[in-house]
């Protein structure tokens, strides 16, 4: 394996959301990040509702993420998967409390 | 490089003008507020009343949606539209026809009668592409189905309408007052409010980032909404006062129902900071319930008084917060979308947030809010003073929006 989940989450944490402000790794959306020996990575992750308008760009982002952070990957596919559905427990206490108004 | 599809961000040039000519509008409907003669007003039905009525909601409220619904359509319905070209032909020929309309009512109904046949034109125009974008859905759902029936209760409306504008000119003579009533429910309770009853229920929780709410609430609310629409529609036409009180009740209930909706989003919101977005729909929210208060009365009690606060407050106060507070999330996005979004990764891009003028949105907020309390007092006293001055609040509050608007539209 060329990277590890944790260099893929890396990779990754560079693509903010407009919206709210954080990261997309804060925020929990990415589920799991796979990479094998030619280089292919594979992210899974989801959105934070099926409805967002940003849906495509954020795919196109993460991937460009990954490429852009990872100079030996070859090739980025992100996977959006709806299960688990997203809830706000899955975002880093920090985001959480940022959110509520704690921060 | 995986390309960009516009499938859920129209070009913002294509929807601009919507918002542009909606909120001039809006800007026009406020400063008209002084004309209007508070001491001698006596009925909703008074024709300077009617022209500014549909001044403001065709000009204003029904444009902004359909300009939003160029965007809003593929989000809720999770499906690109059939042809975003349509909307090109939709603002010019509602703008011509609103202008001719507004016009009409008080000098010519012949002018009245081509400009209604406009607006028609225009709604079906719009109403055609809904349907044909509906038609590429695979999962219907109650939000697509709301989209549905929401659409046809336009059309009907419009047609009622444009009966009644027909009627006005001479060319036909049926009774325009039973017609008023099938009008108006068509249009505000069949199209505006299912609207915004399904639309709440995604982008509400979009913006919030809410999550394990019941869908439940929505199926009843619009449910018994469509029921009552129809059913007043048919009293307008048989002339029945128990069906007319009957789909009065269910509109109420339905509005109930809506209210719990929006209780539980609320209490499911994860993200608890109030923006512009959400004290606009506060501010909106409360205008709605002391509507409903209003209009409560004015079954029971008659006094044309509450009718008339009960549309002021649902129109200027409910439908009006409710509308900027989106123009707050809408407007940043689609121009983000348009300029930063192809400089992520390269340079730093401001977040949506950075993109709304906040000072000036307070202050939009708060001269609106105080001139719609204070016009209400005014419509509830008939004192001229007190509707100078509102009518002086309002105006500078929509002149703050427009400029909020064009700020957010030229950001860079």
């Amino acid at each position: 394996m060329m990277y590890s989940k944790e260099e893929i989450f890396k990779a990754v944490s560079t693509v903010i959301d407009p919206e709210v402000g954080f990261n997309l790794v804060e925020l929990g959306l990415i589920y799991d990040g796979e990479c094998d020996s030619e280089g292919n990575v594979k992210v899974t992750m989801t959105l934070s509702t099926k409805a967002c308008p940003l849906h495509q760009l954020i795919i196109q982002w993460v991937e460009e993420a990954v490429l852009r952070e990872l100079p030996n990957a070859t090739n980025a596919e992100a996977l959006v998967v709806w299960e688990p559905e997203w809830n706000i427990t899955m975002a880093s206490n920090e985001v959480k409390d940022k959110l509520e108004g704690k921060m | 490089m995986v390309s960009i599809t516009r499938e859920f961000a129209p070009p913002f040039k294509l929807i601009a003008p919507y918002f542009i000519i909606g909120t001039l509008f809006y800007v026009l409907s406020n400063f008209l507020l002084f004309g209007i003669d508070i001491v001698q007003i006596s009925s909703s039905q008074d024709l300077y009343i009617i022209s500014w009525v549909h001044l403001f909601l065709l000009g204003f409220v029904m444009m902004i949606i359909f300009g939003a619904m160029a965007q809003l359509i593929p989000v809720v319905l999770e499906k690109g539209h059939f042809s975003i070209d349509f909307y090109y032909i939709v603002y010019p020929l509602f703008s011509l026809g609103i202008g001719m309309m507004a016009y009409g009512f008080i000098h010519s109904h012949l002018i009245l009668s081509f400009g209604g046949g406009i607006v028609l034109i225009a709604m079906f125009i719009f109403s055609l592409e809904t349907f044909l974008t509906l038609k590429n859905v695979e999962k219907f759902d109650v939000v697509t189905i709301s989209v549905m029936i929401s659409n046809i209760f336009l059309i009907i409306g419009v047609i009622v309408g444009f009966v009644m504008a027909l009627t006005f000119a001479g060319f036909l003579g049926t009774d325009v007052t039973a017609l008023l009533k099938a009008h108006v429910y068509m249009i505000i309770g069949g199209y505006v409010l299912i609207t915004i009853m399904s639309f709440s229920y995604v982008l509400i929780p979009m913006f919030g980032l809410s999550h394990g709410f019941s869908k439940k609430p929505l199926h009843v609310a619009v449910g018994m909404q469509s029921f009552a629409v129809i059913v007043v529609f048919f009293s307008a036409l048989f002339d029945s006062e128990f069906f007319s009180k009957t789909g009065y009740f269910f509109s109420f209930l339905s509005v109930l129902i809506y209210f719990y909706l929006i209780y539980t989003i609320d209490k499911t919101r994860a993200r608890k900071q109030n923006d512009m977005y959400i004290i606009s729909l506060l501010i909106g929210f409360i205008f709605f319930v002391l509507s409903m208060i209003f209009g409560g009365l004015y079954i029971m009690v008659g006094d044309e008084t509450y009718a008339l606060l009960c549309g002021w407050l649902l129109f200027v106060g409910f439908f009006g917060f409710l509308i900027s507070g989106h123009l707050y999330k809408i407007v940043p996005f689609l121009v983000w979308y348009e300029r930063f979004s192809p400089l992520v990764g390269k340079e730093k891009v401001p977040m949506l947030g950075d993109m709304v003028p906040t000072k000036s949105a307070n202050f939009q907020i708060y001269f609106t809010t105080i001139g719609i309390i204070l016009y209400s007092f005014a419509l509830f006293y008939q004192n001229s003073d007190l509707q100078m001055a509102a009518a002086s609040f309002l105006s500078i509050g929509a002149l703050f929006l427009f400029f909020n608007l064009m700020f957010m539209i030229r950001f860079k």
